[in-house]
């Protein structure tokens, strides 16, 4: 009777502690087969440190399961852009529009799914309804949703530890991002912008949903930087926070980006250089202060957010070891900053752009006449939706190349007047994007030190989706007909493609399982997980 | 049946704790805008000549600054088959027609999307375009010395290698027909969607792999590989990696000009046949 009684409390044990994913975790997350956060890793390199897979066998890399997305009735869902997380054998994504599935990693097999109960109207001004991943944090799941609420779910059956409200769905705030789990601590950003919220960073207790701290992205009158917002304008200014973000342990910096000020592209309504939109902000995880910012397009009018992945890379620049942060930003310019002081390093563009003659010594964009919307129309490279956009580059710290999914569009912009009313798209006119056969995309291969350009994949379309260096050697990447597919990291030519069927709008990831790699990518509504088997 | 993790937890689990906990469906309602009465009826010409400044934003790329139609259709007509009434025509204005080139709009809110379904409205009760030609006598040269059926199919007969001409006068206007006959590279008709954006439907592509030359009309295309149409109607496929040569012949129809090898009267006869062509509602 002992016996059984101590094998049933031993059995009760390990069902308590089902996933197990403490802080240090985190911290140390990378190398071991399981992909714990968003990019990866806190320094977002979104990069596979396993190389089962390489450029010798990846043309023998094949689909081994499929998991096909829950169907919705909620109109206008179904564009999916999650990364799956895997912890221990067990794959936790999320769904259009706010729904998480837990499933078997190993077979694809679903374990449970939680869906929020939405509203029957949910205000998406500016974005689909999309979700692009959750959080773990010890036993816990957090997950944003497009009400604009922060739910805690229970790992291991998806039942609710606790929700609370980050903000008011009803003026036009959404959660789309995947939070970031730091040291008892969550944080999430907001979108809303194209619907004239002033937006913020937030910080929750884990445990609680006690929200820490909130840092606003537009400051009030008398807050530093706001003498760069004319009138009252701040209080409609955007500045959204819709990406996750990266974490240094040893600097003790969190690095968050924000979007575009409001209205979209008429800057006439807030005269000045809108701080901190269009920037990089470290912030102190403990008060949400900011240490430095950088801001990468002053009085954005092109939508420009800058709400790109910052890549954290160690390295030496110019001779000295530094630590650097790389960001491929939507704007056509690649910049390198110092990550502890926020020092302009480097600035080039990677792709066309027809509105700055480069940036000065300060990385402060030289404009060029002409280039800011007009009523009737002014023609600039790159298009609203910018050079890249929210979907992932990846970085190869061995090799020290930076591989960047590159959209090759320009548009037509519009000017027009615009008046805020809460709940309503606040955007001051428009954009004709040159698209179809006058666009185009590419892979991109550049030496992160120096923006150098070392290759080139073409596609045929802009992409909307991310990409995946490896150990292997390989690149993993997708267009958005559906292909997916993996390249040599050194001369950029395909080994391998498949093609899912539908449009891919997500980054790739990847895990193991029983020792053995793989890659996962989800093309329309269906996860594929390919091996070698 | 114990599930077993991978070498980094040694933890297992018991199948049977294992619960399958689906949570029901959000059985939410389409978040559609509120149906408001159409405040079209009340509007002023004030209210019109805003919405004519926002079709010209919005809508004009596709359907003509006057609203005459190019890519898109002509809006010149008091019924549009996707809007029977001013609240359908708020949504497809609103939210786009799905399965076509019609995308939804980002941009404006609500009242100014009535405003542009107002002044849509206002096309329709212009005069329709005079005919130049006999429609009858323009189907027998539809018939004959056109010889159209090679290429198109039109209510039912005629080979499809071109694009399908039964609702064709529902689609584009007189000028635009007149031009794709005299001077067919001049206008391609294009498709549209919001994620591939406005691609050339019927672009002309020359390849040459190690199998021999091709030439036909672009069906499908992405960085691997491309599928044409040729002439005759038949499907090839190439991977883009095995072929020596790619040619995208943007600006050039494989149809004929038709300037020399019809008169003038047999050209206005054509295009007021093509005109009646109104699909299930001629």
């Amino acid at each position: 009777m002992r016996l059984i009684g101590a094998l049933f409390l031993s059995l009760l044990a390990t069902w308590v502690s089902a996933a197990a994913v403490p802080y240090e975790r985190l911290v140390a997350a990378g190398a071991d087969g399981n992909w714990l956060t968003y990019s990866g890793s806190y320094r977002s390199e979104r990069f596979l440190a396993l190389d089962q897979v390489n450029r010798d066998n990846v043309g023998r890399l094949k689909v081994l399961w499929a998991y096909q997305m829950q169907p919705t009735d909620i109109a206008g869902a179904g564009l999916q852009e999650t990364t799956p997380l895997v912890v221990d054998g067990i794959m936790y994504l999320t769904e259009s529009p706010s729904s998480v599935s837990a499933l078997d990693a190993r077979t694809g097999r679903l374990l449970w799914h939680w869906a929020p109960e939405l509203p029957e109207e949910v205000l998406h001004i500016g974005f689909p309804k999309v979700n692009r991943g959750v959080a773990i944090l010890n036993d816990t799941l957090y997950v944003g949703t497009l009400d604009a609420r922060l739910f805690a779910l229970d790992a291991g059956t998806g039942a609710v530890r606790w929700e609370t409200r980050v903000a008011d769905n009803a003026v036009g705030f959404s959660l789309t991002l995947s939070p970031l789990a730091l040291d008892g601590q969550i944080i999430v950003g907001v979108s809303g912008a194209e619907a004239g919220v002033r937006a913020f960073v937030d910080s929750y207790d884990a445990a609680t949903g006690k929200r820490l701290w909130r840092t606003w992205t537009v400051p009030a009158p008398g807050e530093p930087g706001s003498e760069t917002w004319g009138g009252e304008s701040w209080q409609t200014g955007g500045g959204s926070t819709w990406l996750t973000g990266s974490f240094d342990p040893d600097l003790d910096t969190l690095y968050w980006m924000t979007g575009n000020p409001a209205p979209d592209w008429n800057g006439d309504l807030r005269p000045g250089d809108n701080l901190f939109t269009c920037s990089i902000l470290a912030l102190d995880p403990a008060t949400g202060a900011m240490k430095w910012h950088f801001q990468f397009t002053p009085h954005d009018t092109h939508d420009w957010d800058a709400n790109q992945i910052p890549v954290l890379v160690d390295g030496e620049f110019e001779g000295k070891p530094r630590k650097l942060v790389a960001v491929a930003n939507r704007n056509a310019f690649y910049y390198l900053l110092d990550r502890e002081t926020g020092e302009f390093l480097l600035g080039t563009p990677y792709s066309k752009q027809t509105w700055a003659a480069g940036l000065d010594g300060t990385g402060r964009p030289i404009v060029l006449p002409d280039t800011d919307p007009t009523e009737e129309g002014t023609l600039v490279w790159p298009s609203l939706q910018g050079a890249i956009n929210w979907f992932s580059p990846s970085y190869n710290p061995d090799s020290g190349r930076l591989f960047i999914p590159n959209r090759r569009m320009g548009a037509i912009y519009y000017k027009a007047d615009a008046e805020y009313e809460p709940g309503q798209p606040f955007l001051g006119g428009g954009e004709q994007a040159l698209s179809g056969d006058d666009a185009s995309g590419a892979v991109l291969a550049i030496d992160v030190m120096t923006g150098r350009q070392l290759w080139e994949f073409p596609l045929k379309a802009p992409p909307w989706s991310g990409v995946m260096a490896t150990a292997g050697g390989l690149v993993f990447a997708s267009s958005l007909e559906g292909s997916f597919f993996a390249l040599d990291e050194t001369t950029g030519r395909s080994l391998w493609n498949f093609n899912t069927g539908a449009h891919i709008r997500t980054n790739p990831m990847g895990f193991a399982v029983d020792g053995a790699q793989r890659i996962a990518i989800t093309g329309g509504n269906t996860l594929f997980v390919f091996g070698l088997q | 049946m114990m599930l077993q993790r991978n070498g980094a937890s040694p933890t297992s689990r018991l199948a049977g704790l294992c619960l399958l906990l689906l949570a029901p469906l959000t059985p939410a309602v389409a978040a559609d805008p509120e149906t408001v009465a159409s405040p079209i009826r009340a509007f002023t010409a004030e209210d019109l000549a805003d919405g004519q400044r926002l079709f010209r934003v919005h809508c004009a790329r596709c359907h003509g600054m006057l609203g005459e139609g190019g890519e898109g259709p002509n809006l010149k007509r008091a019924t549009l088959r996707h809007a029977p009434d001013d609240e359908a025509l708020f949504e497809v204005i609103n939210e786009g027609i799905r399965g076509t080139g019609m995308p939804g709009t980002f941009g404006p809110n609500d009242d100014e999307l009535w405003r542009v379904a107002g002044y849509v409205r206002s096309l329709g009760r212009l005069p329709p375009e005079d005919m130049p030609g006999d429609p009858a006598a323009g189907r027998i040269v539809y018939e004959t010395a056109g010889g159209c059926a090679a290429c198109h199919i039109t209510r039912g007969e005629g080979r499809g290698v071109g694009p399908e001409l039964s609702d064709v006068g529902q689609r584009r206007n007189l000028e635009y027909l007149r031009r794709s006959l005299t001077n067919p590279d001049a206008d391609h008709p294009m498709l549209s969607g919001w994620m591939t954006g406005r691609v050339n439907a019927f672009l002309t592509v020359r390849v040459v792999s190690p199998e021999g030359e091709y030439e036909g009309l672009r069906v499908n295309e992405d960085e691997f590989s491309i599928q044409l149409r040729d002439l005759g109607g038949a499907i090839h496929s190439f991977d883009k990696r095995e072929l020596l040569n790619l040619e995208r012949a943007f600006g050039h129809s494989l149809m004929p000009g038709y300037e020399t090898m019809l008169t003038g009267a047999q050209v206005d006869d054509l295009v007021s046949y093509l005109m009646s062509l109104k699909g299930e509602e001629s």
